[in-house]
């Protein structure tokens, strides 16, 4: 019974920290299901602008000694700066329906922000500041990372932000026209570029926000993130709908808080299998993820 | 038409481009050729060998060269250090280059481990083997750590410590100098084949063997023979390792909290190294003895983790702790490099080349170009022992594994400081 | 002359690998998956030479056989989605290949010593070439070959009704319904003729760098088996193999004195070329200029 009790409370604490982090993949997802939305494509530059804008930030505090709380601005800042260029040299030029070209430039991007990294940095990890490091609690067998919730809580007042300018803002019904029928949109006089600009902006922001946060969690920066986080990222994007904000959200944390189960139970070479794993039974029973969002394209 | 001749005639100029033109000195000269990560996260590895290795043979040069077989003086010529980014394809087509357009005598390189692995599968296995029909050109390798490489190939050398040889040593200091540190476990990247080899075939072994009791998931066979428990080892322990790009450790950190251990060995390279020892700190794990991996003992750990990593000791085969070992330390940072276990082998290469070559009668003439090759080959084969720059390389002859003086170093206020030399 | 045909090998298997995405990609549908299937041939026919002591070339076949049955198992449920989602499972798919290689113990003793894939180890010593005292001249031409064929095959294929019900599928996929192509059978097997090839690739590419291990099959190498045919063009065979002219031969090979900036460069170069040329090189503007001027 004692054995028992021990294992519920590890695999509680498991899934909670999973869970808890599982808000950066979400906000990740988010951005993926964003420009999806928008356009119908995808941007694989995506999660290396988000870390790009990390390193920035660190730079930033580096050079100037900056509070933790200007660090995370600007990477979130430069992030959607770099989202903004993104846009305007690996889509705003290529025709719509041409999805390959799109998504090979955002290749092109991705290694060249890769690259600039390695650059800049010899290819050394870099010690990345955090809030709350020492915020740790013990509550009765359970140990409560404070960096984590303060994470968990920016990933909502983000969301929340994001729900309110989509829904609540003029910029957001124009982004959900473009998104819902792009020619009626532009016969309404919204101009198409500078809408979606302001999409990839928007989910460059979040992604920076991601990328600081998930910088903050760990404690070190390194390009070798980008990769994982890319696949992640997509992988609750397609969990949770191509197109739908609920769905990014609930899959990020569910992801979260599944592979850490399954790391402690089955071990770290297991792991991601059945991350993989839940994905195909998705792909096979849901194939449209938890909230499908049939986007009537012509 | 005009495009497509055009885009033909611009890579023939550039793949012809590619080929180093040997005309730095217009009378003989020894040349050689290096390579290694100029690009990639592995960056660091090729910029500082190749400022070692540059600077070295600087020096060599100063002091007159090298003796070629006709009794003249010839300078050593590095006649380029290509960028093989610790890939197998581009390492592989970097050594055929060198061998089959090139008369460098020797090829220099690489650091990474998986890369020399696949590097030395294409050269001949066995110099006497005429039906092989392997490369047969020299490479003599700074570092590349990784148990059973020196068997793949004869024509293959590595200046590189010998991982158990350091453990073993370093346990058996432990013992002694920290007497309170009775029990141990450990976490490790499983992705990364060094790392995961060292840490479950060899570490854990050499704790064992010198007394540490392992308090991490009962593994019975576990035993102080190296490699033995390791695949039992490797089953149960499983929720406590991770992946080299991982960003949460936290279920493994308090796995390892709960084990109450002295010592915790952390067998990963600097990133997530730097990962788990924050998760540690955040955890308010804290440890007597905390152990990392060969690999982890350079600047790359200070860049990610100074304060999680302070009082982590490793072992490694390079410190400034002898004039030579100064000298060349502040030649290489002038030269925009750091000199550490990697590239210091690399600049005690450059005088292994010069010993070898002295010692083999090379004519370095287009004519003798296999005859010298194959003579270096066997002249640095039967090298058993060379200055270093902290103690003497030696090689056994008869399995090719080389060893090297080693020192242990700890993260003290924030910089790596030497706090065991177990030759003195 | 060792260099040049190791280069021309290289050329060769990266042309295979490409021309492996390109009949997927002319229906439209982007897959990541090749990287897995080359990986599942690259192990088969490593383990198959170098623990069974097979000769190349029935291993080699092995190899794409098997690489063509797990694509056409795969196709059915993979080709059920299209798009983002696609991409996705597919890149689920190879990562899954990836991590069951990199767990893959299959040792044997052989001589005193231990050969086989070794978990994260990887596969040491596939020394077919050189313990069989090939010569490089005798590795070209078997390579080539093959490539030669696959090349064939598909030129083949594009110039024939089975490319033009590709391309069909690949414009609209309603149109193409409509006129009666079982638009489920020519994905699956364009994913499986997929398949075959990569599995070919990789048999061939494992016995050229002697080593395999996980590090070699991840994401990346399936995002240059699409590369290849998007920035050829899709439309012509030889798209590709120029495009891996281009990229292996000048970029990784020729700037390989540029270090850091050589990648750097090739991001550059792949945004530049999609935003002129979205259609890939070879594209039909670009081709009626070819024919114009070898009709002259």
């Amino acid at each position: 019974m004692e054995d028992f009790l021990y294992e519920v409370v590890e695999i509680t604490q498991a899934i909670w920290d999973g869970l808890l982090f599982g808000s950066t993949y979400a906000l990740i997802g988010i951005g993926f299901t964003l420009i999806f939305g928008a356009m119908g494509k995808l941007n694989m530059a995506y999660a290396g602008a988000a870390i790009a804008g990390s390193y920035v930030g660190l730079a930033v505090s580096m050079f100037f000694d900056a509070p933790i709380i200007l660090v995370f601005a600007v990477s979130a800042l430069v992030s959607a700066l770099m989202g903004y260029i993104v846009y305007q040299t690996c889509f705003r030029f290529i025709p719509t329906h041409n999805h390959l070209a799109a998504l090979m430039a955002s290749v092109g991007g991705l290694f060249l922000i890769d690259e600039v990294i390695v650059l800049a940095t010899r290819g050394s990890p870099m010690n990345f500041p955090a809030l709350f490091e020492d915020a740790y609690f013990e509550i009765g067998p359970f140990g409560i990372r404070g960096d984590l919730i303060f994470v968990f809580f920016i990933g909502l007042v983000s969301t929340v932000v994001l729900l309110y300018v989509l829904f609540k803002t003029r910029l957001g019904m124009a982004t959900r026209a473009v998104a819902q029928q792009d020619v009626a949109a532009q016969l309404c006089g919204i101009n198409i570029h500078r809408t979606n600009s302001i999409t990839f902006s928007i989910a460059g922001l979040l992604g920076g926000i991601a990328g600081a946060m998930t910088a903050a969690a760990v404690g070190v920066l390194s390009p070798v993130i980008i990769l994982p986080l890319t696949i992640k990222g997509l992988i609750v994007t397609v969990i949770g709908g191509l197109g739908s904000i609920p769905g990014a959200i609930i899959a990020g944390l569910f992801v979260g808080g599944f592979e850490n189960f399954f790391l402690y139970v089955r071990g770290i070479d297991e792991r991601d299998m059945y991350v993989v794993a839940l994905l195909f039974i998705f792909l096979v029973f849901r194939p449209n993820g938890l909230f499908s969002k049939t986007i009537n394209r012509d | 038409m005009k495009h497509l001749s055009k885009l033909m005639g611009a890579s023939l100029l550039l793949i012809a481009l590619s080929i180093p033109q040997s005309a730095i000195y217009a009378g003989p000269s020894l040349k050689v050729l290096g390579w290694g990560a100029k690009s990639g996260p592995l960056k660091s590895f090729g910029v500082n060998s190749e400022a070692a290795l540059r600077s070295a043979v600087a020096e060599i040069n100063s002091a007159g060269g090298v003796r070629m077989g006709d009794g003249s003086m010839a300078p050593m010529e590095v006649i380029g250090y290509e960028d093989s980014a610790c890939k197998k394809d581009e390492a592989i087509a970097i050594l055929r280059k060198t061998a089959s357009t090139t008369d460098a005598i020797v090829g220099m390189g690489t650091t990474c481990s998986g890369v020399c692995q696949a590097m030395f599968g294409v050269l001949q296995k066995k110099v006497e083997d005429t039906s092989d029909s392997g490369v047969q050109m020299p490479i003599l390798a700074d570092t590349c750590i990784r148990p059973g490489l020196a068997k793949i190939s004869e024509w293959s050398f590595r200046n590189v410590p010998n991982e158990i040889t350091m453990y073993d040593e370093l346990f058996k200091w432990l013992r002694t100098a920290y007497p309170n540190v009775k029990t141990f476990t450990g976490g490790s990247e499983t992705d990364q084949g060094h790392s995961f080899i060292t840490y479950t075939a060899i570490i854990v072994q050499m704790a064992v063997k010198h007394g540490f009791e392992w308090v991490g998931p009962a593994v019975p066979a576990l035993g102080p023979k190296v490699k033995q428990g390791m695949k039992e080892l490797q089953a149960a322990a499983k929720s406590q390792h991770w992946l080299m790009g991982d960003t949460n450790y936290t279920v493994q950190a308090r796995k390892i909290k709960k084990q109450n251990a002295d010592m915790i060995l952390v067998a990963s390279h600097p990133f997530s190294a730097c990962g788990f020892m924050k998760e540690m700190k955040r955890q308010r794990i804290k440890p007597k003895l905390l152990v990392g991996l060969t690999s982890s003992a350079s600047q790359e750990t200070l860049n990610g983790c100074m304060s999680a990593a302070e009082g982590i000791i490793i072992p490694t085969g390079f410190a400034p702790i002898t004039p030579e070992a100064k000298k060349a330390n502040s030649i290489v940072s002038k030269a925009g490099g750091f000199l550490d276990l990697h590239s210091s082998a690399a600049w005690e290469n450059a005088y292994l080349v010069k010993r070898a070559v002295e010692r083999a009668a090379i004519m370095g003439r287009p004519d003798t170009l296999q005859q010298d090759r194959r003579n270096f080959r066997n002249a640095l084969a039967s090298i058993s022992s060379q200055k270093g720059l902290i103690g003497p390389l030696t090689r056994d002859g008869s399995t090719g594994e080389a060893e090297k003086p080693y020192v242990y170093v700890q993260v003290v206020n924030g910089k790596w400081k030497v706090i065991h030399d177990p030759n003195s | 002359m060792d260099f040049y045909l190791n280069l021309i090998n290289t050329i060769g298997i990266h042309t295979m690998l490409g021309l492996s995405a390109y009949l997927l990609l002319q229906t439209g549908q982007l897959s990541l998956a090749q990287a897995g299937f080359f990986a599942v041939g690259s192990y088969t026919a490593a383990i198959l030479t170098v623990i069974f002591q097979w000769n190349i070339f029935p291993a080699v076949l092995a190899a794409m056989f098997l690489a063509g049955f797990l694509a056409f198992l795969v196709g059915f449920p993979a080709l059920r989605v299209k798009g983002l989602t696609l991409v996705v499972a597919t890149i689920a798919f190879s990562e899954f290949v990836r991590m069951f290689f990199y767990n893959l113990k299959w040792r044997v003793t052989r001589n005193g010593e231990e050969i086989g894939p070794d978990g994260t180890m990887g596969f040491a010593e596939i020394r077919y070439f050189s313990d069989n005292g090939w010569s490089n001249l005798e590795v070209t031409f078997f390579l080539w070959t093959f490539v030669i064929i696959v090349m064939g095959i598909v030129w083949w294929s594009d110039n024939s009704r089975s490319g033009a019900v590709l391309r069909a599928v690949g414009e609209d996929e309603l149109a193409a319904s409509s006129v009666g192509i079982n638009l489920t059978v020519i994905k699956v097997s364009a994913m499986t003729a997929g398949g075959f090839i990569a599995g070919l690739a990789g048999g061939l590419y494992a016995h050229q760098v002697t080593s395999l291990d996980h590090h070699s099959f991840t994401v990346l190498l399936g995002t240059f088996a699409i590369a290849y045919p998007i920035l050829g063009g899709l439309s012509n065979v030889f798209g590709t193999l120029v495009a891996v002219i281009f990229i292996q031969g000048l970029l990784v090979e020729g700037l390989r004195f540029l270090g850091d900036w050589r990648m750097i460069l090739f991001g550059l170069l792949i945004v530049l070329a999609m935003n002129f040329k979205p259609l890939g090189l070879f594209d039909k503007h670009t081709i009626g200029i070819i024919k114009k001027v070898i009709r002259v």
